[in-house]
């Protein structure tokens, strides 16, 4: 089960890179579910695209297709059965893209780009979930065209995530707001922000019997928040932890403070991997409260990051996120997928779970 | 004490006429009792400072001083502990003082070791219930109640204060805290900072720091104790499907109750309220909790700059992609047949669209793209990728399809050297 098992234990010294990666920046990043055999990368891009390829155990990668949109692709997921592909873009609309068919068709619609995109699986329904700068958070049978539910929130959603049945959505103006997804989607809490800056990334962490229950959440002051939803002890259980952020306090130069562009779950060991502008990425164990490890600095933002559905592999992507405004921001510079064994690294510090 | 002379007399309580042992402790069962905060349970320092919370803050006038007796509810008057109490009330204090020495010997003795337990399991004068055991009782109760509503347990910790509470800060107070909201902040405001290799407890160590060692510490033992057997089951996952949760949780300002009326197999609240569906911004809607206060409390400084450290981030209180997304070359590409198409069919499967990055980016596909002989790559750099030519890309998982005209996905525009 252990992919590139030979071919990457002596030398991961390196990452490998996908072949003909976006032309731009790369927003997301989502590896196919369980349900199909093999591993499929999707990732979209400020360029307008979203591209899948396939990763074969050997490490190869090999572009298998692409769509488009008429504006950039900010997030995209896969449905539960991994036939399809679901898109968010700029251009205010979502996609669904049958990769069996190859074809896309429109399934949302926004008044506003599209930030986020998430597929929901419940037992008495499927619907595809959208967040969007317009404010609301909107419900889509991808067979009709009018939502099946709208809900409005306090500000433009920035980020999401959902595993069933709790959904979180982060927004603007550092609101938080839990959403339950049983029977239909409902708000469920409004939380208020453990974190004092923009919020950037969440992601949502289970408990030992596989339920949601919590989630971590990125802002741009290279911190993340643990946060459990019902813990027994919030004030001892809840924490957050300080990440990204260049040489220590106790150097003369001034600490660099950088965003945290994304954070994933490892599905088995359940610790985590966050990305940041710094062109770093670390692991954390959240039980232990320890880091595991982070990486070499790259000379681009890490943009996004998944782990494929076993964990043996985490991608993520080097380009720029425009953390430092438009001056930095050359057209020409190539941008990276590398994809990295996780088998081992992401392993629990201590048996918590 | 009897014996004392009158100046020696025992810090006491203008409020309350309660006696205490140093003013220390009688300084915090002012702030405590009389200058908390019945809104938002924010600690002040005197009377008139609770009136000005109360009022800047919630927007509220307050008439008296709360848990006062009669008399001894004015607000403007500055008490802090033992100064500030007007020389005739001193007056009077001491000569009650000598006829009850005269009366008795023993005053009560254990009063001032009760009051900091009342504080936390009643809200309102229960002066005189002695024993410390009480307030363990007081807490159970609560803890093992499913629907522990927050406000009431709270003990003292002012939600997401920040002001100069530090005593209060970091306390783990064993399971009085509301559930969740309001409880984070606090962590935030003391950034442990995950020290790479060191696992660290933040709110331990910050126990140090905290003043009133003896009362305060002993507290959360207590709970810590009995808590986790008091609620084995209602910790547990809270979305855990299940239809007959039947708790409703419309009308309570608070967040709704953490658990559901049925304790053993721990459920989702109920959500019947329809008013969920539309929440507006703020409105403050039944189910949700007090308008979170981050929507209107942004961070004092967007940008951090300061000597020691410095946001990497533009100056602005938007998202990067916000941002971002503003450039006209991110605009909405409008879909121009003419041009797409015109380079299309010259370039096989993958419209090619050379663009300035890749040109040797040829990456040769194993013949998933079957028909269009070119071998061209997979994805053309500056990829227009009309896939109308060639056979849909089926990757081995996926089952083959004929191809396919065109998808009516308009390829972009931007691709041909419109890179601005």
């Amino acid at each position: 089960l252990s992919l590139y098992g030979d071919y990457c234990q002596q030398s991961c010294t390196f990452d490998v890179e996908v072949t003909s990666p976006p032309d731009d920046s790369i927003s997301c990043l989502a590896f196919s579910p369980p349900t199909m055999p093999g591993n499929f990368l999707i990732g979209g891009s400020w360029a307008n695209d979203v591209r899948c390829w396939e990763v074969q155990d050997n490490g190869q990668t090999v572009p298998k297709a692409q769509q488009m949109h008429t504006g950039p692709v900010l997030d995209a997921c896969w449905s539960d059965d991994g036939s399809k592909v679901f898109t968010a873009s700029c251009d205010k609309t979502a996609k669904m893209w049958d990769l069996n068919s190859n074809q896309a068709m429109q399934i949302a619609q926004h008044d506003g780009p599209i930030k986020a995109i998430h597929w929901i699986k419940a037992p008495n329904y499927s619907c595809i979930m959208t967040g969007s700068w317009d404010k609301t958070l909107k419900f889509w049978d991808t067979r009709s065209p009018n939502p099946m539910m709208s809900l409005q929130m306090p500000e433009r959603c920035y980020c999401a995530d959902v595993v069933y049945p709790m959904a979180v959505v982060a927004t603007a103006e550092r609101g938080l707001i839990v959403y339950q997804l049983e029977n239909q989607p409902s708000e469920f809490r409004r939380i208020d922000s453990p974190l004092k800056h923009q919020h950037r990334c969440v992601a949502i962490f289970k408990d030992k019997q596989n339920k949601p229950t919590g989630f971590a959440l990125g802002s741009i002051e290279g911190r993340v928040a643990i946060h459990y939803i019902n813990p027994p002890n919030p004030a001892k259980d809840n924490f957050t932890f300080k990440c990204h952020r260049s040489n220590g306090t106790n150097t003369t130069t001034p600490q660099d403070i950088y965003a945290v562009n994304a954070i994933s779950f490892h599905p088995v060991h359940g610790t985590l991997a966050t990305v940041g502008s710094d062109g770093r990425f670390s692991f954390w164990d959240k039980d232990a409260r320890t880091k595991l490890k982070t990486s070499e600095q790259l000379d681009q933002p890490i943009t996004a990051c998944c782990f494929n559905h076993n964990g043996n592999i985490f991608a993520y992507a080097s380009s720029y996120d425009w953390s430092k405004g438009h001056e930095y921001y050359n057209p020409q510079k190539k941008n990276y997928i590398f994809l990295r064994n996780a088998a081992e690294e992401l392993k629990p510090r201590n048996k918590k779970w | 004490m009897g014996r004392k002379k009158k100046k020696q007399m025992k810090p006491w309580c203008w409020y309350c006429n309660r006696d205490f042992d140093d003013e220390k402790i009688l300084i915090q069962h002012q702030k405590a009792k009389h200058f908390k905060c019945h809104i938002c349970h924010k600690k002040l320092y005197t009377g008139p400072g609770l009136a000005i919370h109360c009022m800047q803050v919630h927007k509220e006038t307050i008439d008296g001083v709360p848990n006062a007796i009669p008399g001894r509810t004015d607000i403007e008057l500055e008490i802090y502990g033992m100064e500030g109490i007007p020389e005739k009330d001193m007056e009077e204090r001491r000569r009650v003082l000598e006829q009850k020495n005269q009366e008795t010997q023993k005053k009560k003795q254990n009063q001032d070791d009760s009051d900091e337990y009342d504080d936390e399991d009643e809200p309102g004068p229960s002066f005189q219930q002695p024993a410390a055991g009480q307030p363990q009782a007081g807490y159970i109760p609560s803890m093992s109640q499913p629907g522990m509503p927050p406000g009431s347990g709270a003990p003292g910790i002012p939600p997401g204060s920040y002001s100069g509470h530090s005593p209060y800060r970091m306390i783990p107070m064993g399971g009085m805290l509301p559930p969740g909201p309001g409880m984070p902040p606090m962590m935030a405001g003391v950034p442990p900072g995950m020290p790479p290799p060191v696992a660290h407890r933040p709110g331990i160590t910050h126990m140090a720091q905290v003043p009133p060692a003896a009362n305060m510490l002993t507290r959360p033992a207590v709970p810590a104790a009995t808590v986790p057997s008091a609620q084995p089951d209602v910790t547990k996952p809270l979305f855990p499907i299940a239809g007959q949760s039947q708790q409703t949780v419309s009308g309570s300002p608070h967040p709704p109750p953490s658990t559901s009326s049925d304790p053993s197999k721990p459920t989702f609240p109920a959500y019947t309220q329809a008013t969920v569906a539309v929440v507006s911004p703020n409105s403050g809607s039944s189910t949700v909790s007090k308008p979170p206060s981050t929507v209107t409390s942004k961070p004092a400084t967007l940008t951090t700059s300061s000597a020691t450290s410095k946001l990497i981030h533009p100056d602005e209180d938007i998202s990067l992609e916000e941002l971002r997304a503003q450039l006209p070359r991110y605009q909405r590409s409008v879909p121009r047949q003419a041009q797409s198409t015109a380079t299309a069919p010259s370039m096989g499967p993958v419209g090619g669209m050379i663009s300035p990055q890749q040109p040797g980016m040829r990456h040769p596909l194993p013949g998933q793209y079957g028909g269009p002989p070119q071998g061209m790559p997979g994805y053309m750099p500056g990829g227009m990728p009309p896939y109308g030519q060639a056979p849909p890309v089926v990757p081995p998982g996926f089952q083959g399809a004929p191809p396919r005209p065109p998808m009516g996905m308009r390829p972009p525009v931007m691709s041909p050297g419109g890179r601005y």
